[in-house]
């Protein structure tokens, strides 16, 4: 399980660090950005298995991400996570191939057993 | 009285005045014809009776007999042009002057008839004819000048009459013109100003009773009449219904305008309700978070680290205490508490609260407060919380070097002052200009509640003012916050 690599990137900086600690626990390697154009430049020089991305973001928001990065490295998986919990974005980000869907504020554990799912398929 | 019954009513006085004139100009002009014709007459007749008087002196001189005939002859012919124009010399003259008229004319035939043409006539027949002739002669000049005084006096009466009548007549349509003008442009100019209000937005009743700005002359001169009320606005005429029907139509615009806002309410309820979900939404989940975290991580974390993770716990609180707050302001909007105050003493309290934040800013601040402006009726904390709003979201856009005006002065109707707060910081994106008034709206990444601006906005309109942003990307943004001047209840009439 150690060793898979995570990319957060939420402008609210506690769900990076929270995510970090608790994750680099469980051995994942966790980098955490305040907003998506700089994540986007280090997915360039690196590949990571799963981005947690939050919906709603000044400049490029969540869905500019999975766009990108769906057509730039397919087998990255995308999380949403989003504080905006109305069923309207829900469906749109399902729509839009997201991998899976966290309306804030949602337990560590359930975002943690998500990935376990998606990275052993 | 309608305007249409008034200006009916004055034209037929016009009209009736007219004919009035007419008629009499023209019972004037006959009489004055039949006065002429019995002048002719008169004259005809003084003539034939000054040949007998002539034809008198022969007989008496010459004993001419023929002179007798040709005073006979004559006198039959003047009785018969009596006769013949006997209308018109009645008409003239009068019946009695006609028959005294006849009756000397009758004596005098008499008399001569009386004398023999063969015979000398004796002394006192000459002087019976003498008389009768003088008195026949006497009489008949006496009429013709009486008659000559009396044309020249109609003539006179006439011209007078027909002055009067004309300056009547001007007077009274120059009065329904003035009525016309006056009366109908002042309702238009009223009615014009009052579309114009309601097209800013103030549905307040207008007066029903109108009154001219500038009345004419003629009609100052007649305000002084009392009976010529007949010229004075009436609010049950036309422009009193206008009026009217304008007035209740602007308080159907204050109710529709009331039902716009309180959908309005209601649809910013929504705007407030996903607002409010995503703004609790965040810090609620990073207090979550840090709980789970703290559980998962506790045997890991030292003692300064599970501190820290409380003190971010309170903080995250504190952001929601702000955002309830803040949402209480704004659902249940306080009544303002309102005061007579100088708005420069309001700018003036508001920057001393913001002084420090100021000072650490590193801008250049100017102050333009214009003196003698009007007092307003204000809630001095609802105002000032706007203008440090303001000032605080100008400091904030301004990086270290940016300048900072705040200006009173006052409005360009003179009805209300202005307060600006401008900046030469980043500006707003002109996409965004439209939305900064709008609930949860915030540039401030995720330090803004986004209710700043809402909330001033709600202050501002429910002073009866008005605020508006002007933007340029990299010049600065310019606040304009108008509040209307106070005017005292006594004043107001």
């Amino acid at each position: 399980m150690s060793g898979h690599k995570i990319i957060v990137i939420d402008d609210e900086n506690i769900v990076g660090k929270m995510i970090k600690a608790t994750f680099e626990k469980d051995g994942y390697h966790v980098e955490t950005f305040l907003s998506a154009a700089p994540a986007l430049d280090r997915l360039k020089e690196e590949s990571f298995d799963v981005i947690i991305t939050d919906l709603k973001m000044k400049g490029i928001d969540g869905m500019e991400v999975l766009r990108i990065v769906k057509k730039e490295s397919p087998a990255t998986k995308v999380i949403m996570i989003t504080a905006f919990a109305s069923m309207d974005s829900a469906i749109e980000a399902v729509r839009g191939k997201v991998d899976d869907f966290f309306p804030k504020p949602f337990k560590i554990k359930d975002l943690k057993a998500c990935i376990e799912r998606l990275l052993s398929q | 009285m309608k305007i249409v019954h008034k200006i009916i009513l004055a034209n037929t006085f016009n009209i009736l005045l007219i004919a009035l004139t007419g008629f009499f100009a023209y019972e004037n002009l006959n009489l004055l014809l039949t006065k002429l014709r019995y002048v002719e007459i008169a004259d005809d007749l003084n003539a034939s009776f000054l040949e007998m008087r002539l034809s008198e002196k022969n007989y008496f001189l010459y004993r001419d007999a023929s002179a007798l005939n040709d005073i006979q002859n004559k006198l039959n012919q003047s009785k018969e042009a009596m006769v013949s124009a006997k209308d018109n010399i009645v008409r003239a003259i009068g019946a009695r002057n006609y028959q005294q008229l006849e009756s000397s004319t009758h004596a005098y035939l008499q008399v001569i008839s009386s004398a023999d043409s063969k015979a000398p006539a004796s002394d006192e027949l000459q002087s019976h004819i003498r008389e009768a002739g003088q008195k026949l002669r006497e009489f008949s000049d006496h009429i013709t000048k009486l008659e000559r005084t009396n044309v020249n006096r109609i003539i006179a009466e006439s011209r007078t009459g027909l002055f009067t009548s004309l300056f009547l007549i001007l007077f009274s349509a120059l009065g329904v013109s003035q009525l016309i003008s006056g009366r109908i442009l002042a309702s238009l100019k009223e009615i014009e100003k009052v579309a114009h209000a309601i097209s800013e937005g103030d549905f307040n009743k207008m007066n029903t009773r109108v009154h001219a700005k500038e009345p004419g002359l003629l009609m100052k001169t007649l305000s002084g009449m009392k009976w010529f009320s007949f010229f004075h606005s009436n609010p049950s005429d036309e422009l009193g219904s206008v009026m009217k029907a304008i007035n209740s139509m602007s308080e159907d615009l204050k109710k529709h305008e009331e039902l716009i806002i309180q959908s309005k309410k209601l649809a910013s309820i929504g705007i407030l309700t996903a607002g409010v979900a995503h703004e609790l939404g965040n810090p609620l989940n990073n207090i979550s978070m840090m709980a789970q975290a703290y559980s998962e991580l506790y045997d890991d974390l030292s003692r300064e680290d599970r501190l820290d993770y409380m003190n971010k716990v309170d903080e995250e609180t504190d952001r929601i205490k702000d955002i309830v707050k803040n949402l209480l302001d704004f659902s249940k909007p306080k009544k303002p508490n309102r005061n007579e105050a100088h708005i420069n003493e309001v700018v003036k309290k508001s920057l001393k609260l913001v002084q420090n934040m100021i000072s650490i800013s590193n801008i250049e601040i100017n102050i333009y407060l214009e003196d003698g402006l009007p007092v307003v009726f204000i809630d001095i904390n609802q105002i000032q919380e706007v203008l440090i709003n303001l000032i605080t979201n100008a400091i904030q856009a301004a990086t270290s070097g940016d300048e900072l005006s705040i200006a009173t002065r006052l409005g360009a109707d003179a009805d209300h002052v202005e307060i600006e707060v401008k900046d030469t910081g980043k500006g707003i994106p002109p996409e965004f200009l439209p939305h900064v008034f709008d609930p949860f709206f915030t540039t401030k990444e995720a330090s803004g509640t986004g209710l700043g601006l809402f909330v001033s906005y709600g202050i501002i309109q429910n002073h009866q003012g008005n605020i508006r942003v002007h933007s340029e990307l990299g010049m600065g943004t310019c606040f304009t916050i108008e509040l209307p001047a106070y005017k005292k209840k006594e004043t107001r009439g």
